[in-house]
């Protein structure tokens, strides 16, 4: 299914899953791949992105981070309470064909992996995920991914589980003892989360000429190709069409990656962790 | 037979007749670049205006049974945002840029137009008719002879030789007249259409889908519309004009060219058909003018007038 007016759809459960994140089940079909996004309309707010989450063909899901008015907006919703669809939209991850994959999720990145890893060890390819989050209550759908048997890699800030630092770290750390117990390559690696996050990713990945792809978030209006708001330079690949999925040689191109980013207005804002002039 | 498919638009150049419609893609130098590499003949900015504008909030633009429909609401960085911006474009294009632009006063109008002209566009478009902002900028004013005949000679006045277009809108009792009043007042060209005033209601949500309620329809739903609008207008003026509205192949735009367009822009059409719309468009009118033994634009332009 594929909807270009957006839909209204009925809440079905709330699950929170922690302080700041709640997931919505949404009860209605939505035929997507792995990767892409739904905008989902919060009536009289606004009209926002979404990764796409499902574990059975007859609902699908969306897990919230309230951080701003619209998503605290949706947080304050209600089991039967109706929201607008469209999509899903924008590029999706490739699997290869056998093998085994990394995936690295910070902050809600992984809903919009969950699915590639679900997809995955269908195929029997072997899952590596490595999450981070601050404390072990924002770690995101544990019992999921212990279900689909994927191995865990857990790092949070404060060391309430797994590793006291970054994922990031924990990856690397595998990564370079390849061929050692705690150790080994993959076959490609995927990962979602802060920009500077995936930086750090395809970094690595970079210098270890291992394939990846990387979920590029840039502000979106219409998802569907035609505004311009998330095109990225100098390419002018638009982020709802071209992507937000993109392979780590075409991200080569994309130079504002980890740079900056274009508000509603379309002004460009640079990245604090950016010194550049 | 040899098929030449550019043209001449009040005095400038383009390989084809294909124009990227301002409001669409046009938020960057790299994304007006994708297009020309899509093969636009020429390209439009999205309007400027006087200040940075973040717009309406979502929905602003979705697609529905017969078109799309928006309420975007001019977001954009302002003029002074806008120059390096500008500037860029200029630099990375080898197809004519057209500066698209609005303001709510003619002071204002006068302000951005000198500004832009300083960056030396190849034209510079008036948008005087969008049908999304009348809650902070005021009614249209293409919807009025004298506001359209009062703009137009202020920014004539101060943007020198470069070619000056007044971006109409077919939601007027009489297009006509106000072609006729741009053209009195300088203005080198006409674009026509704008999109169309409409609402669409979602019954389950029980409130209009667009945020500002009120927005542009746009696409396939409007070319009859915008057919018209140029039909008319080049009966009644001598200037150029830009047929925009529904254009999603070659036999749409060689519609609006019979109906007397010099040239096309293309917006909707960039989700019907994808970004390379344009070259889609550009072959599609040169198969048809070679099965009908048309050598140029020119010797169809207008022809459907018997
Ligand atoms: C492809 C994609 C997938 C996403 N998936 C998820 C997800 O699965 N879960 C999740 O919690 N969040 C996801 N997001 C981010 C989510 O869209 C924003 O958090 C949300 O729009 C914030 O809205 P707000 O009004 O609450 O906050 P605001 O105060 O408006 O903004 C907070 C932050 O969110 C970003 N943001 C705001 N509006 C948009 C927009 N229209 N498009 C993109 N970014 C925006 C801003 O850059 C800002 O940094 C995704 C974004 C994209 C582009
Ligand atoms: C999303 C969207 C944004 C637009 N923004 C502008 C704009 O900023 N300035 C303008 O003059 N026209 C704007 N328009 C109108 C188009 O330039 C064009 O006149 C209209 O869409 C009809 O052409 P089409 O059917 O090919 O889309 C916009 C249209 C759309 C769909
Ligand atoms: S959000 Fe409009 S082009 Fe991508």
């Amino acid at each position: 299914m594929f909807n270009e007016k957006p839909v209204a759809l009925l809440i079905k459960e709330i699950i929170i899953e922690n302080e700041r994140v709640k997931t919505f089940v949404i009860d209605g079909e939505m035929d997507f791949k792995p990767g892409q996004f739904t905008m989902c309309w919060i009536p009289g707010f606004d009209e926002k992105p979404f990764g796409l989450v499902s574990r059975k063909k007859s609902e699908f899901m969306i897990t919230v981070a309230a951080v701003g008015t619209s998503t605290k907006a949706l947080h304050m919703m209600e089991v039967s309470d109706m929201l607008g669809f469209r999509g899903p939209f924008g590029s999706a991850f490739i699997l290869p064909v056998s093998g085994s994959i990394a995936l690295i999720a910070g902050g809600y990145g992984m809903a919009s992996l969950f699915n590639l890893a679900k997809e995955a060890r269908e195929k029997g390819i072997d899952v590596h995920v490595f999450l981070g989050a601050r404390n072990k209550d924002e770690l995101l759908y544990l019992d999921w991914m212990k279900e689909l048997g994927a191995v865990l890699h857990l790092a949070t800030d404060d060391g309430s589980e797994g590793y006291k630092g970054f994922n990031v770290q924990v990856f690397e750390d595998w990564v370079k003892n390849e061929g050692g117990p705690r150790g080994g390559i993959f076959t490609k690696v995927y990962t979602v989360g802060p920009e500077i996050m995936e930086m750090k990713i395809a970094s690595i990945c970079w210098e270890k000429s291992i394939p990846f792809e990387v979920s590029l978030e840039r502000y979106m209006k219409c998802g569907f190709g035609i505004c311009g708001q998330c095109c990225v330079d100098p390419v002018g690949w638009r982020m709802c069409v071209e992507g937000p999925v993109i392979n780590g040689e075409k991200l080569k191109q994309i130079t504002e990656f980890s740079k900056y980013h274009r508000t509603a207005s379309g002004k460009i804002e640079k990245y604090p962790w950016n010194k550049d002039k | 037979m040899s098929i030449n498919l550019s043209v001449n638009l009040a005095g400038i150049k383009l390989k084809n007749p294909t124009i990227l419609a301002s409001g669409i893609m046009g938020i960057s130098a790299a994304s007006l670049k994708f297009c020309e590499e899509n093969g636009a003949g020429a390209v439009t900015l999205k309007s400027i205006g006087h200040n940075e504008r973040i717009g309406h909030n979502n929905p602003t633009v979705y697609v529905w049974e017969n078109g799309i429909h928006n309420a975007v609401g001019l977001p954009n960085p302002g003029i002074d945002g806008s120059i390096d911006k500008m500037s860029e474009m200029l630099n990375v294009l080898s197809i004519p840029l057209i500066g698209s632009m609005f303001a709510d006063t003619i002071d204002n109008f006068v302000m951005v137009a000198k500004k832009m002209a300083a960056l030396n566009p190849a034209i510079i478009e008036l948008n005087l008719s969008c049908p999304n902002t009348a809650d902070d900028l005021g009614r249209m004013y293409a919807s009025d002879v004298k506001m359209t005949h009062d703009v137009v000679s202020a920014v004539k006045k101060i943007v020198g030789n470069i070619p000056l277009f007044a971006k109409l809108t077919a939601d007027v009792t009489d297009i006509v007249e106000i072609g006729k009043s741009a053209e009195a007042a300088g203005a080198d060209g006409l674009t026509a259409i704008n999109t169309v005033s409409g609402i669409n209601i979602d019954i389950y949500q029980k409130r209009p889908i667009l945020k500002n309620k009120v927005g542009g329809l746009s696409g396939p739903a409007i070319r009859p519309i915008g057919v018209r609008a140029v039909w008319n207008l080049y009966q009644a003026v001598k200037i150029p004009i830009i047929g925009t509205g529904g254009i999603n192949t070659g036999e749409d735009a060689i519609e609006y060219i019979m109906a007397g367009a010099s040239a096309v822009g293309i917006g909707s059409g960039v989700w019907y058909r994808g970004i390379d719309v344009f070259k889609k468009v550009t072959d599609e009118m040169k198969v048809f003018m070679e099965k009908n033994n048309y050598h140029s634009i020119e010797d169809m332009k207008g022809i459907a007038h018997v």
